[in-house]
């Protein structure tokens, strides 16, 4: 046990690191000089109707008078430091406005995770495991088309059906138990038919394989083999899947948090871009990367750990 | 006593009999090889055996009783209960043949408890002294281990192990040495010749000389029929078919009186193609018109000893 | 006689990939084109001009076949007039990305060493982040309109297009013809021009077709944000955005755009994965 048990196990995180500093540096970068270039930040950040004064005292405020590789210096010196300034709305700390809204969409994230998988494996074994069956063609089908409606869209169908037309469900907010879900579903409907398939594929091939008829061969039930033999392989590729896919997730996030006036990160994102509120913008951005590799990292060390070929490859 | 016997044996996909109307005879403890090139129908035998034919396929017999079991007359669930216990089957590749992220012990304790009512820790104590008796070191330490980190040779032990661990009574061996080195293959065979004392065994193989040396008989398929069945002594030393002739030279063997290596003209009738005589005629030395006829019958021409062909060699 | 059949699960491939996907997403897929084209030509004019008198009618109603929204504008002509912008954006997204990330990927598989490190590592960065977050936050910046939109969206999907035509070139790298070729002396532009390239072609078929329907939901999703065209233009989202408040009057306002991206997806997903099919292209890497 040991350094030969944990390193392994940690070694693709240094990759990973290296990942979101290249990342964040180079969103942050193309920001600064986005901002820059599309005019005046401080005439776009005064707004419309603003006094020369006003606009004026902004560009002073900010440093928008200094050279800009001076100002850019200041900018990644201050980025260094987490230090992101203020809302332009509100005038609070803008990282502490995304680090309140986190737990919101963190929450709504592993929910909609749960739920997918609780959707998609069982349905991915059964479709798989006897994918020639017709009505499981037929089933797979259904999964297909389901693929390509946008999660935003069966949100606003499941708005429709459960709480326009049937009254069930209230359709925004986070106060009690069942508004949250609703707002589930919706973003796990983005990824619920990918994993579907991935887990289908994934069980259907495995049934060819020689280890499955190894396991028929010793009088293990149909169930038994799917289960015991069959399964573990697939939620490997799932688990892989759903860590390359929280990208995917996120974006799903920001649509499904307006829809539904979720107070999360994705739809403070798209209100603070509205009013062009580059601070949070800025902070925001820099929390989501952060977000995703940690993300990444934890499911390259839950497939390190659950994965008995990646755990000890390198003993 | 009779373990295994089976009546005009037919498995047909699509129609095409793959096997062909067989007749298999095994005493308890006996060990039969059958023997033939590939596309002979001789793992679809096996397969039919241990019931795991793909979908596609269909199995009728006259005759299929195993251990006292009427197999054909069971239904899935009964038909896979025997698998294990009364009789368990070695496949050839040990390197796809165990599930990658299922550790060693996991499998055997699995197939323990599938067979046997005991607890996990009686289980364990079983599945280390399976693990003993197919000779893995430290079988402590490979009891956690997962397949990925043993040796092929070691993998075909541990799937030997498996077979042998509930202690059946027929075990099916298809190719065990086949995917193996050399060396390797030597010590598997010295393995299943110590260890399947008690068991009866069918070796399906290609290679006449693996089936000579654990074998007491040998069956030779060609085109999903029996061509020749005999002791092994008597087969390999008068053949009868002139196929087992052919496959007799084909094996490389210093022996002075046939110095040159001798492989048998022509390519195997593809098993959906149907002659109205004999299979093995448009390859054989010595085919008449009566060949291309009539199909032989399997007939015993000595004691102990069976040829389907219209002229045998003389054996007595 | 006694007849048994197999017991063991063995299985079959997943279906869907039959040619009658190729049909039916080439259909789908020719008829939106051809739609897109000619409203582009001749926009119909009650999409933009509706009478109040005419407001919330259901679909069916003579002359609003797909019924109308709260001004009394045709459903069917605004869903008609937001195929131009959401086909050309998707569009030259979709070729952008396609552009960069089979050069980048080419380039990735051709050069080992550095060049593949390098693009390696910037196909794993941009792929980790949302790609609707970089969009939201660029367009935001620079301003919306049909070029910043369709570039933005580009810039943020090439590399999935990277990832798929590097495996595709390393596996087509590998081929003897390809080896012959380095040996007899021919260039690397022209080993890639004559063998990659060609070889690459029904994969990069397939990528556009799946790439072009994510670029159709990206599109919808930013105009469903309000950073698609201006509010008065129709476009897919932005009609899904305005259908939200009236959910309760006039459900057939959401059912109406969101049945026009979900056929056009589908469509070609279905072009996608039958091309895949047809050409037996290896799709390594596709999400």
């Amino acid at each position: 046990m040991g350094q030969w048990f944990v390193a392994p196990i940690l070694a693709p995180l240094s990759r990973r690191l290296v990942e979101l500093l290249v990342l964040l540096f180079c969103v942050t970068t193309l920001l600064f000089f986005l901002v820059r270039l599309a005019g005046d930040p401080a005439v776009i950040m005064a707004g419309e109707g603003a006094s020369q004064q006003d606009v004026a005292a902004i560009r002073q405020f900010y440093g928008f008078d200094q050279p800009l590789i001076l100002q850019y210096v200041h900018y990644l010196a201050r980025l260094a430091r987490l230090d992101f300034g203020q809302s332009i709305s509100n005038g609070l700390p803008a990282l502490r406005m995304v680090i309140e809204r986190l737990p919101a969409t963190l929450l709504l994230a592993i929910a909609a995770i749960a739920m997918t998988a609780a959707i998609a494996v069982p349905l991915g074994a059964w479709l798989g495991a006897r994918a020639e069956r017709p009505a499981r063609r037929g089933a797979a089908t259904l999964v297909f088309i389901a693929q390509g409606i946008p999660g935003y869209v069966v949100g606003l169908l499941l708005i429709q059906l459960f709480a326009v037309e049937l009254g069930w469900l209230p359709s925004i907010g986070d106060e009690t138990r069942v508004s949250w879900i609703l707002p589930t579903l919706t973003l796990a409907a983005f990824l619920v038919p990918k994993l579907t398939r991935v887990v289908a594929t994934s069980v259907s091939e495995s049934m060819n394989e020689d280890y499955v008829r190894t396991a028929a061969a010793l009088g293990l039930s149909d169930a038994a083999i799917l289960w015991r033999h069959v399964l573990p392989n697939a939620v490997l590729a799932a688990t892989a899947l759903l860590g390359t896919q929280f990208a995917y997730l996120f974006s799903g996030a920001l649509t499904t948090e307006v829809i539904f006036a979720w107070p999360g990160l994705g739809r403070l994102l798209v209100n603070s871009v509205q009013v062009l509120d580059f601070p949070v913008v800025q902070a925001s951005v820099f929390v989501v990367g952060a977000l995703v590799f940690a993300v990444n990292a934890l499911t390259d060390i839950a497939l390190r750990l659950i994965d008995p070929r990646l755990r000890r490859s390198a003993a | 006593m009779t373990l295994l016997s089976a009546r005009n044996l037919t498995v047909e996909i699509n129609a095409v009999p793959i096997v062909d109307g067989i007749d298999l005879d095994l005493a308890s403890g006996e060990a039969l090889g059958i023997v033939g090139e590939s596309g002979s129908g001789k793992t679809m035998t096996a397969l039919a055996l241990i019931g795991l034919t793909p979908p596609a396929a269909t199995i009728r017999a006259d005759t299929l009783t195993i251990a006292g079991n009427d197999v054909l007359a069971l239904d899935p669930r009964q038909r896979r209960a025997l698998g294990g216990s009364v009789m368990s089957m070695v496949f050839q590749d040990p390197m796809t043949g165990l599930n990658p992220v299922r550790s060693i012990g996991s499998l055997l304790i699995e197939a323990i408890r599938r067979h046997q009512t005991i607890d996990a820790a009686r289980a364990r104590q079983l599945g280390l002294q399976a693990l003993a008796d197919v000779g893995i070191p430290d079988p402590v330490a490979r009891f956690s281990a997962y397949p990925h980190e043993l040796s092929g040779g070691m993998r075909q032990r541990v799937m030997i192990a498996l077979a042998l661990v509930n202690r059946p009574a027929l075990i099916i061996a298809d190719e065990p040495t086949t995917a193996l080195d050399a060396t390797i293959q030597a010590q598997i065979l010295e393995l299943m010749r110590a260890r399947m004392r008690d068991a009866a065994l069918i070796l399906i193989t290609h290679d006449l000389g693996v089936a000579a040396e654990l074998c007491g008989r040998i069956a030779v398929m060609y085109h999903g029929r029996i061509v020749e069945e005999a002791p092994v002594a008597d087969l390999l030393a008068r053949p009868a078919h002139p196929y087992t002739c052919g496959l007799l030279t084909a094996v490389p063997r210093f022996d002075p009186a046939r110095p040159r290596l001798m492989p048998i003209p022509g390519a195997p009738l593809p098993a959906s193609e149907r002659l109205p005589g004999c299979a093995f005629a448009p390859r054989c030395p010595r085919a008449r018109d009566i060949c291309r006829a009539q199909v032989p019958a399997l007939a015993e021409i000595a004691s102990g000893r069976k040829v389907a062909c219209h002229f045998p060699e003389a054996v007595a | 006689m006694t007849t048994a059949r197999g017991v063991l699960p063995f299985r079959l491939r997943l279906p869907l990939r039959a040619p009658w996907q190729l049909m039916a997403g080439g259909i789908i897929v020719a008829i939106l084109v051809a739609l897109a084209l000619f409203s582009f030509f001749a926009p119909p004019a009650d999409a933009t001009r509706g009478s109040l008198l005419l407001r919330f009618r259901a679909p069916g109603t003579p002359g609003l076949l797909l019924g109308s929204d709260q001004l009394g504008r045709s459903l069917g002509s605004r869903a008609l007039s937001g195929l131009p912008w959401s086909i050309g954006i998707a569009s030259v997204a979709t070729g952008i990305a396609l552009l960069l990330g089979t050069t980048l990927g080419v380039l990735g598989a051709f050069y080992g060493g550095r060049v593949r490190a390098a693009v390696g590592l910037a196909v794993d960065t941009v792929i980790a982040f949302p790609a609707l977050v970089l969009a939201v936050t660029v367009i935001a910046v620079i301003g919306r309109g049909f070029w910043p939109i369709a570039i933005t969206l580009g810039l943020s999907t090439w590399p999935i297009a990277a990832r798929v035509a590097r495996a595709a070139a390393l596996g087509i790298l590998a081929r003897d013809y390809v080896t012959a070729a380095k040996l007899l002396g021919v260039g690397p532009i022209a080993i890639l021009l004559t063998h990659v390239l060609p070889a690459l072609l029904p994969v990069l078929l397939v990528m556009a077709a799946f790439i072009f329907a994510d670029m159709l939901i990206l599109e919808s999703a930013l105009s469903f944000l309000g950073l698609g065209p201006p509010l008065s233009t129709p476009s897919w989202g932005n009609m899904l955005a305005d259908s939200r408040q009236f959910l309760t009057q006039a459900p057939w306002m959401m059912l109406v755009p969101a049945g026009c991206i979900v056929v056009a997806v589908v469509g070609l997903n279905l072009l996608g994965d039958g091309l895949a099919a047809r050409t037996q292209a290896r799709m390594t890497g596709m999400p």
